[in-house]
């Protein structure tokens, strides 16, 4: 068992001809994922990468039974993808591309919200189940099969989670990456939930920054859930350098908010908050 | 991104929206000059012009500026140039800048404004619940403060994009401000011209803090400040060419001409090359528990130039604060290789006499690693970002 995606998951690519998409696409495969199209509206009715390219995401799905899309599209060109994809009755979408006008974002969100589907990203690694599904980036020989999921806002820190975890035995149910933008596709809680509901996961990391108040509403879900799974929680950031102006963004959040104050929210609730990934090794330890 | 005061009231002037008069200044003679020009008679504001707020309760750092603050209200024409050389010239600290504050070159001299009512006014992205959130306040001292402790004597009001302010939304402000009914109209028109303002310039913030009501019922922004979405200054051209160098260190400078980002922390000698905010961070907390500290940051995210990684390589190795460098790279469409042969580039044109560990991930490590060890440099190598930190706290120890 994972979430969102397994070895069952039947993905197409939005963009695969191009040139870090075929790159990523071949790491993909080798990966054991199952891609079943590419959309492209150049070479439509070709084969890419043993892949067959379709020049609309409605007839890819007609076709190959495609259920989930992943997104190479160049930022400007990721509302109308996923619109598209939406309209083809898609319901998972990752979109890697990170540089997505916030405005852009906002109409992406009432789009997904009302086709309840679900969106990973932008501007992520993407989400991987380790021997059955990548849709994203994720370096090559780092993921392991196993127990612990991973959510993180980071994409980088994501990878030092992971070899933390493989170090300890562990290995990863599902990782995803819900991106570093000013708006998010899935949120912590969402993602929370989902690892709550997989027998795999026996144990979450959650890996949070400064700005937003995804962390925050995480740790209210995480302090109601009953039959809670141990959640480490790592909060970090870079507070010397803000680049906000003026007090909005700090009166949407009642309050200026610190690394401090999001990792209390989060010991209050329950979970394990640790200071660096090197805590992580004897985090896990305590969770075997 | 951010702009000046002064810029964001011209664009505003451009969406209808109301501002004093007002002309930018960079020197003391200029500063009078345009005061003459702007009226005849005062009194006059004066405005130092940073990239932060809170500067009327700011301080300058240097001695011969105490007794100035970001703002000040001059009504004598020939105090002008004196208020005006303690602005110029010295470093403004705000509760908004870093404590080592901004260096404040130019000033903006504007009509003083006599309003009748004058209250706080935002429109910001909200994050958590993907919409555009409106924010409005009586002025109080601490916005902050009530923010936290008094939720409900901020008003927000939430706007899906294409939801229009309506003129009951209007009246909800006009009630909770307590603003006088025949108001009402023109409420309506600075307010929807400011959201217009905020939706067309794909700002992520608009504030105006405050906005002044005048005696004849149009309201006016006494101040304004916008941050613009990175991601799609493409659009705007315009607001492109406001950047404002000088906000920047030089070394900021340099990396971004590179393409890459480079920070600087307070104090700390350590220096960190990274692809990607993440590894950086890894490494700063971990410095933290071995009570060490960084002093600055390089992240070469995206670079496949290896000239480019070498000349900005080059700005942390001259940074005399940097007694040792950590490189924590994870490869993925960037091969790690291209970093080692950056390394071998920059050391090769400047020496290398401080303590370097690189520990690479991912793409091509292992030729990363051969390219050091094949170097007659003294090049440390780690395995994980733990052994990179120990290895290199270990040599600076022996470097001393």
């Amino acid at each position: 068992m994972s979430i969102l995606v397994n070895k069952n998951t039947r993905v197409l690519i939005q963009g695969i001809t191009g040139l870090q998409a075929s790159f990523h696409t071949k790491r993909m495969m080798s990966m054991g994922t199952n891609v079943v199209a590419g959309v492209s509206t150049h070479s439509a009715g070709e084969y890419h990468l043993g892949v067959p390219i379709f020049s609309n995401v409605k007839e890819a799905v007609k076709q190959t039974k495609a259920n989930a899309s992943l997104l190479f599209v160049p930022a400007k060109s990721v509302k109308p993808a996923i619109e598209e994809a939406l309209q083809a009755g898609i319901k998972l979408i990752v979109s890697i591309a990170y540089g997505v006008p916030i405005l852009d974002v906002l109409e992406i969100h009432k789009m997904i919200k009302a086709h309840d589907a679900v969106l990973i990203g932008p501007n992520t690694p993407g989400i991987i189940t380790p021997s059955e599904a990548c849709l994203g980036v994720f370096p090559e020989n780092i993921h392991q099969k196993g127990h612990i999921g991973i959510v993180s806002r980071s994409s980088t820190l994501t990878y030092e989670a992971v070899l933390e975890t493989n170090r300890a035995g562990l290995g990863q149910s599902t990782v995803i990456g819900i991106g570093d933008d000013m708006i998010a596709g899935s949120h912590f809680d969402k993602v929370l939930e989902l690892f709550h509901q997989d027998i795999e996961t026996k144990a979450i990391i959650l890996i949070g920054a400064l700005g937003g108040a995804y962390e925050e509403k995480a740790a209210a879900y995480y302090g109601t859930i009953k039959n809670k799974k141990p959640l480490i929680a790592y909060i970090t950031g870079f507070e010397d350098f803000g680049d906000d102006m003026g007090y909005a963004s700090d009166i949407i959040t009642h309050g200026k908010v610190t690394i401090q104050d999001k990792k209390r929210i989060f010991k209050d609730a329950g979970a394990l908050v640790i200071d660096s990934i090197d805590d992580l090794h004897e985090t896990l330890k305590y969770i075997k | 991104m951010n702009i000046h005061e002064y810029q964001a009231k011209k664009l505003l002037k451009q969406f209808k929206i109301k501002t004093p008069k007002g002309r930018i200044a960079y020197t003391q003679n200029e500063a009078l000059s345009v005061a003459q020009k702007i009226s005849d008679k005062g009194p006059w504001v004066l405005k130092a012009q940073i990239q932060a707020g809170a500067r009327a309760k700011g301080h300058f750092l240097e001695k011969e500026a105490q007794n100035v603050s970001g703002v000040e209200v001059v009504k004598k024409l020939k105090d002008i140039p004196l208020i005006a050389s303690q602005m110029l010239g010295h470093t403004l600290v705000t509760d908004q800048t870093q404590p080592q504050g901004k260096l404040v070159s130019k000033i903006y001299v504007e009509e003083f404004t006599s309003s009748v009512r004058s209250f706080y006014l935002s429109f910001v992205i909200n994050r958590i619940q993907a919409c555009i959130t409106l924010l409005v306040a009586n002025l109080t001292d601490n916005i902050l403060d009530l923010a936290q402790k008094k939720p409900e004597s901020i008003l927000r009001l939430n706007f899906d994009l294409n939801q229009k302010i309506t003129s009951q939304d209007i009246q909800q402000i006009l009630s909770f401000l307590d603003l006088p009914q025949t108001s009402l109209a023109k409420l309506k028109i600075f307010v929807q011209n400011l959201y217009h303002a905020f939706l067309e310039l794909d700002a992520t913030m608009l504030e105006i803090n405050p906005v002044g009501l005048l005696k004849d019922d149009s309201f006016v922004a006494l101040d304004a400040k916008i941050s613009f979405d990175d991601n799609a200054l493409f659009r705007h051209p315009d607001v492109v060419q406001m950047h404002d160098d000088y906000e920047a260190s030089e070394n900021v400078l340099k990396a971004a001409k590179c393409g890459f980002k480079y920070r600087e922390f307070e104090d700390g000698n350590i220096g960190l090359i990274v692809n990607g905010d993440g590894l950086a961070l890894a490494v700063h907390d971990y410095l933290k528990q071995k009570q060490a500290k960084a002093a600055c940051y390089l992240n070469i995210k995206g670079g496949v130039d290896e000239d480019k990684i070498a000349q900005s390589l080059k700005i942390m190795m001259t940074n005399p604060k940097v007694e040792g460098i950590i490189i924590n790279i994870l490869g993925g469409f960037l091969r790690c290789n291209l970093v080692a042969d950056g390394i071998i580039s920059a050391v090769s044109e400047i020496g290398l006499n401080i303590p370097l560990v690189a520990r690479f991930e991912g793409t091509n490590k292992e030729a990363a690693k051969e390219i050091l060890s094949g170097h007659h440099f003294p090049f440390l190598t780690a395995d994980s970002l733990q052994e990179a930190t120990l290895k290199l706290l270990e040599a600076m120890k022996e470097n001393d």
